[in-house]
């Protein structure tokens, strides 16, 4: 079940110790390249794990996720993916979603 | 999310079971952002190790009602004690479950795919050599029983997806007749066989069922895409069973977009000719 696969990831990785972020897609408006729910773990790195759309959106995200490590405080980050159609990094969505950032 | 927490969740679902995990993801309390606690319909609730006060608990049931009503995930923000307190809670569906009567070989890519896409796959047939773990590694569960036994007792309900691919239509006659008597009907019932074998299910049954029994019997299973091979088979019945459980047309996405598309897409027309060719 890929809903389940990528919490299990979060478990194994904190008991490995390492660095982590987890986001989740908690609400969405319009069209939106994944649903509520989808969720990526960002590494210190940048290195992800799953995705939730890609794009500046997902860009967007990873970076505020850095902070989310930096600080170990949860945050919500808002991404408008509404800039216009064949956008020049391809995303051709127009919706907004909203995405809890946890550490892990 | 706890160890704990989550063998609960992982437990629950593979006992079938609509569970819904809630994440406190705004708060005064900046201690409490990122809580997590599970919620199943019967009003069940469980909280990791640090607990919510109980006001903060029966907002949350009440408030996440709505969604365990629409079996969807969500977001709610409500007040409680003049704190604006947002949670978003998300659906974990209970697997669908499919039953494969018949272990023969089109029920080894109907298992292995039926996993793949996340259904609790149980395969049953009389015969030892046959319905075994070597045989079927990644089911769910294996069950050697008779047919008659195993249908009589087994819990049907709509999120039940039955495929008879037995071995002769004497076995599909009884396990439809335990089936198609039941209070609660399964959401599908696709049976493989030739004309010839359905009909003479069909002549067996007929007297003993009201036409209606049969509205949620599929036969010949599958769509129509010309499978031959046991694999393309799988691919055919599970096709056809993600059709019904999405209640969709099973027609090509094409169909609808390919006169618009002929038309050329507004600005985005060029780009797609220059990366397809």
């Amino acid at each position: 079940m890929e809903q389940m696969q990528l919490i299990k990831r979060t478990l194994e990785i904190r008991k490995g110790g390492e660095k982590a972020a987890l986001a989740t897609i908690i609400r969405t408006k319009g069209s939106t390249p994944r649903k509520t729910g989808s969720r990526m773990i960002v590494f210190p790195s940048g290195r992800i794990e799953g995705t939730i759309g890609g794009g500046c959106g997902e860009a967007e995200v990873i970076a505020k996720a850095f902070e989310v490590m930096q600080k170990n405080t949860p945050c919500q980050q808002r991404v408008d993916l509404t800039k216009g159609l064949f956008f020049e990094d391809g995303g051709i969505c127009g919706g907004i979603m909203d995405v809890f950032i946890e550490p892990i | 999310m706890s160890h704990n927490l989550f063998a609960k969740l992982e437990e629950s679902i593979k006992n079938r079971k609509d569970t819904f995990l809630l994440t406190i993801t705004d708060h005064p309390d900046k201690e409490v952002i990122g809580a997590k606690a599970l919620l199943w319909p019967d009003g069940d609730f469980c909280t990791e190790a640090s607990p919510l006060s109980s006001d903060v608990k029966d907002h949350l049931i009440a408030q996440c009602s709505k969604l365990v009503i629409k079996k969807r995930s969500g977001t709610v923000k409500f007040l409680c004690n003049d704190s604006i307190i947002e949670c978003f809670a998300e659906y974990f569906p209970a697997p669908l479950h499919l039953i494969v009567a018949g272990a023969g070989h089109v029920c080894e890519p109907v298992a292995e795919m039926g996993r793949m896409l996340g259904f609790f796959v149980t395969v049953i047939d009389d015969r030892e050599d046959y319905a075994n773990r070597e045989r079927f590694p990644l089911a769910n569960e294996v069950v050697c029983q008779s047919y008659l036994h195993y249908f009589r007792h087994v819990e049907v309900s709509e999120k039940t997806y039955i495929l008879l691919l037995t071995r002769g239509h004497k076995y599909d006659v009884l396990s439809l007749n335990e089936l198609l008597r039941r209070d609660h009907q399964a959401g599908y019932i696709g049976m493989i066989g030739s004309r010839r074998r359905i009909s003479g299910v069909f002549e067996e049954l007929q007297q003993d069922f009201p036409n209606e029994s049969f509205d949620n019997l599929y036969t010949p299973v599958g769509l129509d895409i010309g499978a031959e091979t046991p694999a393309e088979i799988a691919v055919s019945i599970m096709a056809e069973i993600l059709k019904v459980k999405n209640q969709k047309s099973g027609n090509s996405l094409s169909a609808h977009i390919k006169k618009y598309a002929k038309m050329g897409f507004h600005e985005g027309a060029g780009k797609w000719n220059k990366c397809s060719s």
